[in-house]
């Protein structure tokens, strides 16, 4: 089966970022057709229609969210674009943003003007240097072409969009972090309720979603709720998704393909295995924040239903592990980066990543004692409780590992490293 | 835009300089609500750094208590509140760059720099940061100098690095 080209087809496509080129392709023409021929309740009901669902790991209906934000009488209405992307083992916003910018923000438009909104944001990790320039350049292009401001595509809509960069906060990608963010603040989360919809950037009705997210809309007005629909595996999934894959692999890289891909064809079919002499030991299905598979899970479907096997479908981030990895060197390598990344607004969080990083080195350092594998479970017990979804999935990356691989874990507590690659295999 | 981290080799006589020129560029971002992040960024690139005179600059004309301002820029870890050496090597030590070897890659940038991650290297010219996942997975390992994206990186390729940055300066 051939990589599925849809949200990705202007990736090959040369200069696509340039706005003639991408005009070229289509581009702006679906906007065009939505917001001269459409209704907002017409464009709702389409994006219902088509299933989909919010490619920022919580894979809330797109439509839906919509429709809450379009109800909402308050006024004025926010649309904002995630492009906070700091997801271990995720890059493919990234693609998107650089090679491709105009068709996230052509479903900026389309929603905008499905709820109403004539103010949006587009925020974009402070690292990513080159998507942010090429973003900034779409933005200018868009203004002289009469594309953004008082008269949308001839359409006497308006609607201004703002370029905002973070400044190194993964947290930020939470989307009340990132409202308080791009209102001047430090990125801690708001509670929840209420939510988004209803309270969003400035306390008004906002409309968030993932880059990928808004870059599918423009191709649902342009082919159809059906169209996309049927895209994805099976009756549960619609459209594509962009998955990325890395660690031990031939070919990493970012492969849209429909929504729901076993894990074995992602590996094997598309990222050409394992390189020679090594085998498969296990897989993060999406990101730090997932919890390890192990290689007798490969038939699973990379899509939100991969919950039953107690971790997450999230960004789409693939993390392919071989033997020579330890696994308590990667269960420490996630705790490390939330322990980085907690922003320390609730004890839970703020406590309990770095007691799992102690704990970690202890075990990778010959020190750690059989009851620390009991520990890790209490910690994890008590950052159940933790503020935002930052804590709330943090450490089952650790305690999933500890699960999955327990002869491995405690070999270590028994001095040795049966991978043979974390500290205490050097001493 | 701005650079994240521009440095710029400042004396005390052109930064009062720069600090008025702050004041002139902040001017429209006052219309603009919530545009710390954006104020801060733009001093940085300034002076390489945000200094506690472009905190108060920035406090008194977008309107926000020096707290609140300072609250910020310590929350976000590509601002700065010290003068910073003019390239930052950021390695990423996160899974997919640590499988393919990024703790090599930053023991490696240690040596070479001659100083601790976080600490300026002898002739003040860089500084090791061990960064989060920079997005740049499918280049692991991958590391960034400023904002400039490189991988996947060797050791050897780590060390040529280096020494042309170091070169650039002669
Ligand atoms: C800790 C944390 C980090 C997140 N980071 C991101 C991110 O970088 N990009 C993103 O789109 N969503 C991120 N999310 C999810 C957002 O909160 C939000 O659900 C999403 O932007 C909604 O868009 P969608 O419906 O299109 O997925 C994060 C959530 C949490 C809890
Ligand atoms: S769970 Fe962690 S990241 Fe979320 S609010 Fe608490 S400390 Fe902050
Ligand atoms: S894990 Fe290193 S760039 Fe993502």
């Amino acid at each position: 089966m051939p990589e599925l080209l849809a949200v990705n087809k202007n990736l090959f496509v040369e200069d696509a970022w340039q706005l003639d080129v991408f005009k070229g392709t289509g581009g702006y023409e679906r906007a065009r057709r939505a917001l001269t021929e459409m209704s907002p309740e017409d464009l709702i009901a389409m994006m219902e229609a088509s299933g989909l669902k919010g490619r920022g790991g919580a894979f809330f209906p797109t439509g839906m969210k919509w429709k809450f934000v379009r109800a909402d009488p308050n006024t004025p209405r926010y649309v904002i674009a995630n492009g906070d992307e700091s997801e271990p083992g995720t890059f493919c916003n990234r693609f998107n943003m650089e090679l491709d910018p105009h068709l996230f923000i052509e479903g900026m438009i389309i929603a905008a003007y499905a709820v109403d909104s004539h103010f949006g944001y587009i925020y974009i990790r402070g690292e990513y240097g080159r998507a942010i320039e090429r973003v900034e350049q779409a933005l200018a292009d868009c203004y002289a072409d009469g594309i953004l401001g008082e008269d949308v595509l001839g359409s006497g809509y308006k609607l201004d969009l703002r370029l905002r960069r973070g400044a190194g906060a993964y947290i930020c990608g939470e989307e009340t972090a990132l409202f308080n963010s791009l209102e001047g603040k430090r990125g801690n989360p708001r509670f929840k309720p209420p939510f988004p919809t209803n309270s969003g950037v400035w306390r008004k009705p906002t409309v968030i979603n993932n880059i990928e997210t808004f870059a599918c809309v423009p191709l649902i007005v342009e082919n159809g709720a059906e169209w996309f629909q049927d895209l994805g595996e099976g009756d549960e999934n619609a459209g594509t998704k962009i998955y990325c894959l890395s660690g031990v692999i031939n070919n990493p890289g970012v492969y849209e393909l429909p929504m729901g891909v076993t894990a074995r064809e992602l590996i094997y079919e598309y990222g050409g295995g394992l390189p020679e002499g090594r085998t498969l030991k296990g897989f993060k299905p999406g990101g730090a924040s997932a919890a390890i598979l192990t290689a007798e899970q490969l038939d699973v479907r990379l899509d939100p239903s991969i919950a039953q096997y107690n971790t997450i479908m999230g960004t789409g981030g693939v993390i392919v592990m071989d033997e020579t990895v330890c696994m308590v060197d990667a269960a420490y390598r996630d705790a490390l980066f939330f322990e980085e990344e907690s922003c320390g607004f609730c004890i839970p969080c703020r406590e309990g990543t770095p007691n799992l990083v102690q704990i970690l080195e202890r075990l990778m350092h010959g020190q750690g004692v059989m009851a620390d594998l009991q520990l890790m479970e209490e910690i994890g017990d008590s950052m159940a409780s933790s503020f935002c979804g930052l804590g709330q999935f943090a450490y089952r990356p650790v305690v999933g590992a500890a699960e999955k691989y327990h002869d491995e874990f405690v070999a270590h507590v028994e001095g040795s490293c049966p991978a043979g690659s974390c500290p205490i295999a050097k001493n | 835009m701005t650079q994240a981290t521009g440095p710029v080799e400042q004396t005390q006589a052109d930064q009062s300089t720069v600090l008025e020129s702050l004041r002139t560029r902040l001017a429209d971002l006052k219309d603009e609500p919530g545009s710390l992040l954006e104020a801060l960024y733009i001093a940085q690139e300034m002076l390489g750094y945000v200094a506690p005179e472009s905190i108060e600059i920035i406090a008194e004309e977008l309107g926000y208590p020096e707290a609140h301002v300072f609250g910020v820029v310590t929350f976000y870890t590509l601002f700065y509140t010290e003068p910073q050496p003019k390239h930052i090597v950021r390695v990423c030590r996160d899974l997919s760059c640590h499988i393919a070897g990024a703790t090599e890659i930053a023991a490696r940038a240690r040596q070479e720099i001659g100083a601790h991650p976080g600490h300026a290297s002898p002739d003040g010219l860089l500084k090791l940061e061990l960064v989060s996942c920079l997005g740049q997975c499918e280049k692991q390992p991958a590391l960034m100098v400023n904002l400039d994206v490189h991988g996947p990186v060797t050791e050897e390729g780590v060390s040529d690095l280096i020494r042309s940055l170091r070169e650039e300066d002669q």
